[in-house]
């Protein structure tokens, strides 16, 4: 037989449920998303196959499928959709489900996925920081000394060597598990469509990196418009961070220059014009969740667990800088330890949180787009 | 009876200001004789009614035209027991749809009410043909339906006798596994016990319910009323007084061996719906070949469905049994059920039975074309789809289920074995695919056999809830049926009437035309093949008075001669530019259609005149010869619309005035008049906004033609 042989699997139709799409089985086909959706390509389009493959437990088609990516959970689908199926929140299940797929080691996802073991994500870099806190003898916040300007320095509390020690390796640790999915990812894809074809794929990555820095995909929302710009400023705040970090490993490293830095130099204006943005977008962005909720659904776990980590990093760093400066040493630190906890979190977990998205999604556009899929 | 004329003219409704009320009661008065003239503004009202009333008891007139409205308003205001009432429509006819004061319209108002005045004049008052008549009530099937059926006619307090073909109660509901709960919101569990013992244990407690098993109706002679129907039980039959008769006799599983496509009879796991309740009455869904539990269940719609094929028809039932039956394949957690499917059709509540069966992770849906069902390893079955989303796929399925559709039990089998001329089983059966059902819209139940009311799977497909509605239904119009033949009466659609087709038996010459033409079956022959009636089973329609070439059946009110008369009454214009066309039109649809273009003040062509039947089926050639020997221009006819669709509520009344029609022409041409001068026109009801140009374009096609030669002769 020449046709593929459909075995529905019951288990993967539960874990998807599970994943955030109560609302699978309410779809009946009517295709309504796909005709609202104005991001889908117009040959196969999505989310209606990936509903019924949903339905179906038809697991490969969907960890295989660069489409649940090229949604941008608009949310039109969902609020148009007759039956409160929500597909928006469905195609989000399934791409938390092909996170959990690609991204090793296996029991790192269930960590991040489950929310049974929320405050463990978090117990652990405390856990971290105190030992090394207790090891320095630095755990009596009232005995850190200033520094030899007299101020606040968070490096008297934690020198940054510390710090760098658990990060770099954590981050490092990241980058190697997103290389090794996206690697298996790609394969997989590739596999699936039956190959990638012989285009040149510098210009599809170019291409798709275009459309990400513009937010090309964005605009075309309706029900969740908004979004392009809470994103948009999420996207670029994380970029200014980004190079923040960069100037600041080279002021430590390379000028052996240690915070904290005056206000006008280029690194704290871009950090803290950064932070703010960060603020606003993250502020923005759960407004709108709450306020599309109605049309759009809540989001699931995965999506609140992202947003609580990216906000929290932001409120910490902005809060521990600002005690800093209203000369108040301790809730300064522990502010600072928060801070450090928070990027702790966002870094170790970040192929295993919906942070995963960037380079899911990335490599996914840059896939359909080199098969001229999209 | 003494006629004593009186004619009343309400000037109410702005008739006194449109129309010459004073010129109408003179000529009442000089050219029609009418005695007793009176005029009122509002002779509706209570000081016109007890003038009428005043006059029947003082000056005692019994014959009373009342030139006002129309006879479909005000019948309660405008009824006098014991006097004979004629309505004159001058409102509608001659002051709403012509120029106010205009020649015409006085020409309109003094036509209707002379017809009227010859109506009455031609007319006598009705008197029921009143017979013997038992109300006991035949239901025939012992299912859900026939036993839903009798419990309610039963509960009224009829006789009711069940004739159940099984030596057991319950029909298909005894082969049930479980049932889709009937509560008002669906959800777990979503299958109960069918609980059919108690309905079973109440029809055969009831005191008013006698139920024949194993038994079957041989023959049912008389008409309703007088029903005489022999019961067989085996080797003793016994013949029975029956009132009126409700046809339950369900449905038959299609025969699966035709669907040889999908795999049955080939493949030891396709089984059908039917089957598949007694794999799980047993207990575990095991499979047939090798009694291993079904895992992976296929449900395959539409098996020989809406299918050229097979079925023309959607079965109605089997969406809902299909999920109602993949609850049965989750009562094992590990197992799914697939159902392949065309459209899921579960409407009104039971979508909700739908959302809620489709929740369940394991069962899974998907809309496709099955292609070919083929062997697998383990005997299990491959189901190749295409259309479907999940691509042109096959499915693997240790257990394959098709829903095969219903057939009525009427398809092969006349059940009724009904003792009438034109034969044995209910007429019309074709056209509902053997299906017991009619094309009365607005009376479903009713079948072309007065009295005989069909109910549940027989009637259409349908469901255990629907048929049980069904049955409640049928009861009540098998206990009117009753109610009306005991007094005489019509049963329906006229179900006032007590009139009754009256034939001068000394004139007829046995053309048999009235018995084959008869839609109802009601004229029935002796073995001289002289016709007679069955007066129950007629619905006073007036076919036979229509097809008499001898015109000799008349009724009371309502006679060749009477129409004839009145069409003589109509004025016929000199001038050649007005012509005069008479529109026969139908009580049903035709006659409301114009009422209402008449409320709402749309204007008609002046040259027309209506008269009012009971069916175009009535219509006598002799009338039209008359017509235009008179010098009337057009003769349209204004009927339902027939043909398989039919609208007719007496189902052939315009089909035969139509080629009864085409006989005329003949005869037409032999006069050397134009045959187009008599045309037929089919409206319903809600066409009435057409009705002003469809009379214009008629009275413009006779300009066309020019005048009738015979007019002023």
């Amino acid at each position: 037989m020449a046709e593929q042989i459909v075995s529905p699997d019951l288990n993967f139709v539960k874990e998807v449920i599970a994943a955030g799409a109560d609302s699978l089985k309410k779809c009946y086909q009517c295709s309504t998303c796909t005709v609202v959706c104005e991001v889908t390509p117009n040959n196969k389009p999505f989310p209606r196959k990936e509903m019924l493959y949903a339905q179906w437990g038809m697991k490969d088609q969907l960890i295989t499928n660069p489409d649940i990516w090229l949604c941008h959970q608009c949310s039109d689908c969902t609020a148009f959709c007759p039956r409160g199926a929500k597909p928006g929140e469905v195609l989000g299940a399934v791409r938390k489900v092909t996170i959990k797929e690609y991204s090793g080691p296996r029991f790192m996802a269930e960590l991040t996925s489950n929310p049974k073991y929320a405050l463990l994500l978090f117990a652990i870099p405390v856990a971290i920081f105190l030992v090394i806190l207790g090891a320095i003898g630095h755990l009596d916040l009232t005995a850190i000394s200033l520094n030899e300007n007299g101020v606040i320095a968070f490096p008297e509390f934690i020198p940054d060597i510390y710090v760098d020690m658990i990060m770099v390796p954590t981050a490092g640790f990241a980058a190697l598990v997103f290389l090794l999915a996206i690697t298996k990812y790609w394969s997989a894809m590739a596999a699936s469509a039956g190959g990638v074809g012989g285009g040149d794929i510098v210009n599809s990555i170019t291409g798709t990196l275009i459309d990400i820095f513009s937010h090309k995909k964005f605009s075309a929302c309706g029900v969740a418009k908004d979004r392009k710009v809470s994103h948009l400023l999420v996207f670029y705040s994380f970029i200014g961070l980004a190079i923040t970090t960069s100037l600041g490993v080279f002021y430590v490293y390379g000028l052996k220059w240690e915070m904290p830095y005056p206000q006008t130099n280029i690194l704290k204006l871009i950090g803290n014009a950064s932070a703010v943005g960060l603020l606003v977008g993250m502020t923005y962005m759960i407004t709108n969740r709450m306020k599309n909720q109605a049309k759009a659904g809540l989001g699931s776990y995965f999506d609140w667990l992202l947003i609580v980590i990216i906000f929290g990093t932001c409120v910490t760093g902005i809060l521990a800088e600002v005690i800093r400066l209203a000369k108040l040493p301790v809730p300064a630190y522990i502010t600072y330890f928060a801070h450090l906890v928070f990027i702790f979190v966002l870094f170790a977990y970040a192929p295993f949180s919906k942070m995963a998205h960037m380079v899911y999604r990335t490599t996914a556009m840059v896939f359909a787009r080199h098969i001229q899929r999209d | 009876m003494e006629k004593k004329y009186a004619l009343y003219i309400c000037t109410g409704c702005s008739i006194g200001e449109s129309v010459n009320v004073e010129k109408m009661s003179t000529l009442a008065k000089n050219a029609l004789k009418v005695p007793v003239i009176k005029s009122h503004f509002a002779l509706c009202g209570k000081e016109g009614v007890d003038l009428i009333k005043n006059d029947i008891a003082t000056e005692g007139v019994n014959t009373l035209i009342l030139a006002a409205c129309s006879a479909r308003v005000k019948f309660e205001e405008f009824d006098f027991p014991g006097c004979i009432v004629e309505r004159s429509p001058i409102r509608e006819l001659a002051v709403w749809t012509q120029e106010p004061n205009s020649p015409q319209a006085q020409m309109a108002a003094e036509d209707y009410m002379r017809m009227s005045v010859v109506k009455a004049q031609k007319g006598d008052l009705p008197e029921a043909n009143k017979v013997e008549t038992v109300k006991s009530i035949l239901v025939i099937g012992g299912g859900i339906s026939g036993m839903k059926a009798a419990l309610e006619a039963a509960n009224y307090g009829s006789q009711v006798v069940l004739v159940e073909k099984e030596a057991k109660l319950g029909g298909f509901a005894n082969s049930l596994y479980k049932k889709i709960p009937t509560s008002e919101y669906y959800k777990e569990p979503l299958i109960v016990d069918t609980d059919i013992e108690s309905t079973i244990k109440a029809v055969e407690s009831n005191p008013n319910i006698k139920v024949y098993k194993s038994s079957k109706v041989e023959k049912s002679d008389g008409m309703p009323g007088a029903f005489d129907v022999t019961i067989s039980t085996g080797e003793t039959s016994e013949t029975i007084k029956i009132g009126s008769i409700v046809l339950a006799a369900g449905w038959k599983p299609y025969d699966a061996k035709k669907l040889g496509h999908l795999g049955y009879g080939k493949l030891k796991n396709v089984v059908t719906n039917i089957q598949f309740e007694e794999i799980a009455k047993k207990g575990k869904i095991l499979r047939p070949s090798d009694h291993r539990p079904a895992k992976k269940v296929a449900f395959i719609q539409c098996a020989g469905q809406r299918d050229a094929n097979h079925l023309p028809y959607c079965s109605a039932m089997c969406c809902a049994t299909a999920l109602k039956q993949a609850k049965y394949v989750r009562q094992d957690e590990d197992a799914v059920a697939m159902i392949l499917y065309k459209d899921i059709r579960t409407p009104g509540r039971l979508e909700y039975y739908y959302k809620e069966a489709q929740n369940d992770p394991g069962v899974m849906l998907t809309k496709c074309e099955v292609k070919g069902v083929t062997e697998a390893a383990y005997d299990n079955v491959y189901i190749e789809m295409k259309d479907s989303l999940l691509g042109d796929v096959t499915v693997e399925a240790d257990l394959v289920v098709l829903a095969t559709g219903m057939v009525p039990a009427t398809l092969e089998d006349p059940v009724l074995n009904l003792g009438y001329r034109q034969g044995p089983g209910l007429p019309d059966l074709d056209l509902f695919n053997g299906f017991a059902d009619s094309n009365f819209i607005c009376f479903q139940y009713e079948t072309r056999r007065t009295g005989i009311f069909a109910a549940g799977a027989v009637r259409q497909p349908m469901n255990m809830s629907e048929a049980q509605e069904d049955a409640t239904g049928a009861a009540l119009k098998a206990i009117q049926s009753n109610e009306h033949s005991a007094v005489g009466m019509a049963v329906h659609p006229r179900a006032w009437d007590v009139t009754f087709p009256d034939a001068f038996m000394t004139k007829c010459t046995s053309c048999k035309r009235c018995t084959e033409e008869c839609p109802f079956g009601a004229i029935d022959e002796d073995e001289k093949g002289t016709p007679f009636y069955k007066i129950g089973r007629c619905r006073r329609c007036g076919t036979c008075m229509g097809a008499c070439p001898e015109r000799i059946v008349s009724f009371k009110d309502f006679h060749v001669d009477m129409i004839g008369s009145m069409l003589k009454g109509v004025s016929v214009p000199d001038d050649e530019d007005q012509p005069r066309i008479i529109v026969l039109c139908c009580e049903n649809d035709a006659y409301p259609a114009i009422d209402t273009v008449a409320l709402q003040h749309m204007k008609i062509d002046p040259a027309v005149r209506f008269i009012q039947l009971r069916c175009l089926g009535s219509v006598n050639l002799v009338w039209i010869a008359d017509a235009f020997s008179r010098g009337i221009d057009g003769i349209m006819m204004l009927g339902c619309k027939y043909g398989d669709n039919y609208q007719c509520h007496m189902v052939k009344g315009s089909e035969l005035a139509n080629y009864r029609l085409s006989k005329v022409k003949e005869t037409l041409d032999k006069l050397q008049l134009e045959a187009e001068r008599v045309g037929l026109v089919q409206i319903a009801i809600d066409d009435y906004g057409n009705l002003p140009k469809i009379i214009t374009d008629f009275v413009d096609r006779i300009k066309e033609i020019g005048p009738n030669p015979f007019k002023g002769f």
